[in-house]
């Protein structure tokens, strides 16, 4: 029977260029994804509760806004006014209040909902910040620094300052700057900013280095690709993943700075819902009233661990070497002591 | 009749991959009588590597499965035993070189720590201070029991235990051995290098260590993955005289894997021919190599470029290895045979059997087409 | 050769000199926030109850209507020349706080690091061992509960419920003062140093709560990286010839597999630090746990300018020289590796 040589050139591509071939293509990239979420269930469980728990924050905090535009007063998702001081004081939980009430009344399932949304954007939006503002100057510290030029210049500025911030502890530094700052809700996410940026200056330099020198860069540079083309097809594909999973891990870490901050006593204002400030507000009824204590700290522990548990996983499924190490087992391998560059926690 | 020292019946392995599942061993079946030397000829993705890994169960089980079949090394089943004694079967049993000299050398530790490692183990085994499944000292005493009764390996300690300070005495016990062995692998001057970490070395003299390591637990049979085939030519052939030598100097039997015929034809007593998985020739060497009785190992030969031939191109084989996912129906080679018949692609492929039209008992063939092997161009 | 002892002290020297300038760039941003606080500190220094004209005599007296170019030359020299400041409100000299409470927490920083590293690296190694199974799976669990758990929930909940539950101590250092003198600063040291081993071991029990609080909730970083790195190394060839040489899987996994993974697993140990140090402001203040973390609490808290200023210096130098020790430790593991 004769070898089959089929060209891949004529006939399949204008499949590709229909609508159903973009679909199956898009498909295709997604399987792999699919196939680990299913083989690792914790990522799965992860992925889920991040699903459910941003569905519910953005529903928490639009529902009241869009409904006072739409009929004129507002409609609150949670069963009560977190500011509503009842007569119920103390109640442990039961069926009227989920998670039991305070001692002035207030119903805590509401008060822990009501916080929801606001410690979840703190989370997305300050991590996200930081990694646009440090990951521009990590890409820019990374790629021009040829000394003796203006982007070495800038460069060298740029390594130096984010190695001061990043001696600082970064729970010390934003609690620094949040004092300094006064109280407040927007100044402590300032805080927390203004110690997150560097971490993103150091991942994305160390990870541009790596990229930088790999001979497909470097062949395609010789090829008079131009560098502009260069730096978004090779450069910055390559730097999706690995910040990607950071971003995903560090949406956690910054929702506990941020309420360390205000459990410190010097972030957000009292009557602004926050778990922080809850815990430290009922911090001494532990052992008394353990359910005002144990909510908003489960209601972090869940949060913090649902993005964990999916960045954790993600970072399984995007790294090229952990999944090969699942499939290969007699053919050698890369050479030992090649440590990674971005060895990150 | 002696007793084999190895005998693969039979063995089927498979890997589950995201993709699919690889059969890279599909009823391979392989014997090996003491003191001789058997080539395990194929190219990438014949399964060749598996098949190394499979005899001592290096395989990573969770991808790796064996399906089917019978390891008995010198007796024992190897796929019968407790994951504990699987330790017991290595070193002093079976030894196995590979094929990177630069990875197979822990690279945090000293040449002489590495050597008298593998040095220990045998002397803990040889005095009954560690368990093993062989307590006979010499390999080929087969007069004396082979496999240790249950009840009086769970006595021992279960893990192999090591010199525990790398105090004087132990050193100096250990360091004429180590000694004995370097230079059995002739390394001149093995003094120099005893405190030397393993980048510090030649790829040829790592090589040699590894040998000198494995040799030195005196395994009843020695496993070499295409130990060669990373090294420069030049060096390559000093280590293949090394070996030779060594055959004749030491009693192991060998099991020798590699792509190269030219070192099979030299290393080899006998050799099968392994193509995507399935074991399609065997025999001796000279006559498998003189008269192939299968159409894969008749092309396999002619495609080697032995000189520089002036007229035309290459004789190379058309079409290319399956994959190992995809292994065709009946026999695996039927799609690039030019003597393949419609009995060819049917299941099950055929088996290997005494080849047709050759006086040679021991040569078997899986193709039933083997008498036309001899008049195919 | 780039690794004799020689090319060591070279590195070392070349690493600590690079540490002056990122001190001073320390002391300028630190300076430069606490100086540009907006509420007047003077308010707070001169306590609740000041007059007008304390508030402003205050202000004078701390030359905080000066500019701020001005103050901060005048803190600087005066840095240099050895006096640390006081604290503005009661007077305390902040070196002589920093000095005794610094090593407190370093003797803090130290058990959590053992407790880190013979729990958290062998967790590593079996979850490695173990890999997309249910005991990777549980040791995933295991680490990411406690990173998941903020340091004040975690330290609160051991502190107020854990601790008297099962009888160990929650707070400071020894049950009542020591009779003895404190030469180090350090409690089961100073204890022993004494030859009152009761001390010693009532120092130990206090020790115990609050450096598990801070071990267990960062165990992950160790864990982690103990994991990815032994994945790394556990297919390579060498793991295959420890094998075949007979050893036994413990043997195989410990002295030949993690010896190597250490190698990349040691490169986080300035980070860890940097963590660690954070999680002592919030469990030394819970624990009271007499420490630089617990000063720098109330100095941040209390404005008090030249102690957190101080604070942050002795901080930024023991991150850097952690960094530091990390990679000589790397370039020790690693035979192939050269100081450069």
């Amino acid at each position: 029977m004769a070898n089959e040589t089929r060209s891949s050139l004529g006939g399949d591509a204008t499949a590709e260029r229909s609508l159903r071939g973009k679909v199956s293509h898009l498909r295709e990239l997604l399987r792999p994804f699919i196939r680990v979420l299913r083989a690792n269930p914790l990522t799965l469980v992860g992925f889920i509760l991040v699903v459910i728990i941003s569905v519910t924050a953005v529903l928490v905090a639009l529902v009241p806004v869009i409904t006072q535009l739409v009929l004129g007063h507002p409609i609150l998702l949670t069963p009560y006014d977190p500011n509503g001081i009842s007569t119920d004081y103390s109640q442990g939980p039961s069926l009227k209040h989920l998670l039991g009430t305070d001692k002035l009344g207030l119903d805590i399932f509401s008060r822990v909902l009501t916080a929801l949304p606001l410690d979840l954007a703190i989370g997305v939006g300050i991590a996200g910040f930081a990694l646009l503002a440090g990951g521009g100057l990590g890409l820019v510290a990374g790629y021009w620094d040829k000394p003796r030029t203006i982007g070495g210049a800038i460069s060298a500025v740029i390594l130096r300052v984010t190695d001061v911030f990043l001696a600082f502890p970064s729970l010390v530094l934003a609690l620094a700057i949040a004092a300094s700052l006064g109280r407040g809700t927007v100044p402590s996410m300032l805080a927390v900013l203004l110690t997150w940026w560097p971490y993103y200056v150091r991942l994305t330099r160390g990870e541009v280095l790596a990229v930088k020198h790999r001979p497909y860069v470097v062949a395609a540079r010789a090829a008079g690709v131009s560098e502009v083309r260069i730096l978004f097809r090779h450069v910055l594909r390559n730097l999706i993943e690995p910040l990607l999973v950071y971003y995903t891990l560090d949406i956690g870490t910054v929702i506990i700075t941020f309420s360390t901050i205000s459990f410190v006593g010097i972030g957000v204002p009292l009557e602004v819902s926050e778990w922080g400030t809850m815990v430290e507000a009922y911090e001494q009824l532990l052992l008394t009233h353990p359910w005002t204590v144990l909510a908003p700290g489960a209601a972090i522990f869940i949060t913090v661990l649902a993005f964990s548990l999916f960045g954790d996983g993600l970072r399984d499924i995007l790294d090229p070497r952990s999944r090969r190490t699942l499939v290969q087992a007699v053919a050698p391998t890369t050479l030992p002591g090649q440590v990674a560059v971005s060895a990150e926690a | 009749m002696v007793e084999p020292v190895l005998e693969v019946q039979d063995l089927s392995v498979e890997y589950e991959a995201g993709t699919g599942t690889f059969h890279a061993l599909t009823g391979v079946s392989v014997r090996l009588d003491p003191g001789r030397v058997v080539g395990i000829v194929g190219e990438t993705g014949s399964g060749k590597s598996t098949l190394a890994h499979a005899i001592p169960r290096l395989l990573p089980e969770p991808p790796a499965r064996i399906v089917s079949g019978r390891i008995a090394f010198r007796g024992v089943d190897v796929l019968d035993l407790p994951k504990w004694k699987l330790p017991l079967l290595r070193g002093t049993g079976i030894g196995m070189i590979f094929q990177e000299p630069i990875n197979s050398l822990n690279p945090a530790y000293r040449i002489f720590d590495q050597v008298a490692e593998a040095v220990a183990v045998r002397k803990l085994r040889d005095a009954g201070e560690a368990p093993t499944l062989f307590p006979a000292p010499e390999p080929h005493d087969y007069s004396k029991g082979t496999t240790v009764k249950t009840g009086e390996a769970l006595l021992h300690p279960i893990a192999t235990t090591l010199p525990r300070r790398r105090s004087r005495a132990r050193r100096e016990a250990l360091m004429q051995d180590v000694l004995d062995y370097l230079k059995l692998v002739r390394i001149n001057d093995p003094e120099t290098i005893l405190d030397l970490y393993p980048h510090e070395l030649s790829g040829g003299m790592r090589q040699r260590i590894m040998i000198a390591m494995a040799l030195s637990a005196k395994p009843s049979l020695l496993i070499a993955d295409e130990p060669t085939s990373a090294l420069d030519i030049t060096i390559q052939a000093q280590v293949l005289t090394l070996m030779k030598e060594l055959m004749e100097e030491v009693q192991t039997s060998i099991l020798f894997i590699s792509h190269d015929l030219g070192i099979i034809a030299e290393m080899a007593d006998e050799v099968g021919v392994l193509y995507a998985g399935h074991l399609v020739e065997f025999g001796p060497v000279e006559e498998v190599f003189a008269n192939p009785r299968h159409p894969y190992t008749k092309l396999l030969l002619r495609s080697v470029p032995a000189q520089y031939k002036e007229d035309g191109p290459l004789p190379a084989l058309s079409g290319s290895v399956p994959s190992l996912a995809d292994v065709p129906r009946g026999c695996p080679f039927h799609p690039r045979c030019p003597l393949a018949r419609d009995a060819c692609t049917r299941d099950p492929g055929p088996m290997l059997e005494p080849a047709k039209d050759t006086s040679v008992r021991t040569h078997l063939s899986a193709c039933y087409y083997s008498d036309e092997v001899g008049r195919m161009t | 050769m780039g690794r004799n002892r020689s090319d060591l002290i070279v590195f070392v020297g070349k690493r600590l000199l690079q540490l002056i300038p990122v001190v001073l760039g320390v002391i300028v941003i630190t300076f430069f926030f606490t100086h540009v606080a907006t509420q007047n500190p003077c308010a707070v220094w001169a306590g609740a109850h000041a007059t007008a004209d304390q508030v402003q005599a205050c202000i004078v007296r701390f030359g905080l209507d000066r500019p701020l170019t001005d103050q901060f030359w005048r803190y600087l020299t005066t840095l240099l020349s050895g006096d640390w400041g006081a604290n503005p409100r009661g007077g305390v000299p902040v070196l002589l706080s920093i000095s005794s409470a610094f090593p407190a927490t370093l003797e803090l920083v130290l058990a959590s690091l053992f407790i880190m590293t013979v729990l958290g690296i062998p967790l590593g190694v079996i979850a490695a061992n173990g890999a997309g199974r249910w005991a990777d799976h549980l040791v995933r669990v295991f680490y990411l509960s406690g990173w998941a758990t903020p340091t004040y929930l975690g330290a609160v909940v051991l502190a107020i419920a854990v601790g008297p539950a099962i009888g160990l101590p929650t707070k400071g250092d020894f049950a009542s003062t020591p009779p003895f003198a404190r030469l180090t600063h350090m409690s089961v040291l100073d204890a022993l140093l004494a030859l009152d081993f009761p001390a010693a071991g009532d120092a130990l029990l206090h020790l115990i709560l609050p450096a598990s609080a801070l071990a267990l909730l960062n165990l992950g970083i160790a864990t982690r990286m103990t994991r990815t790195s032994m994945l790394e190394v556990l297919p390579l060839d060498f793991v295959k010839t420890a094998r075949m040489k007979g050893l036994s899987d413990f043997v195989v996994l410990y002295k030949h597999a993690l010896r190597n993974a250490l190698i990349s697993t040691v490169t986080i140990l300035g980070i860890t630090a940097g963590v660690l140090l954070s999680g002592t402001v919030v469990i030394e203040t819970i624990f009271q746990w007499p420490g630089i973390g617990a000063y720098a609490y109330d100095a941040i808290k209390g404005y008090n300018f030249p102690g957190t200023i101080a604070v942050v210096i002795v901080f930024a130098i023991a991150v850097v020289i952690s960094n530091l020790l990390s990679d000589v430790l790397y370039g020790i593991l690693d035979p192939r590796v050269e100081w450069r």
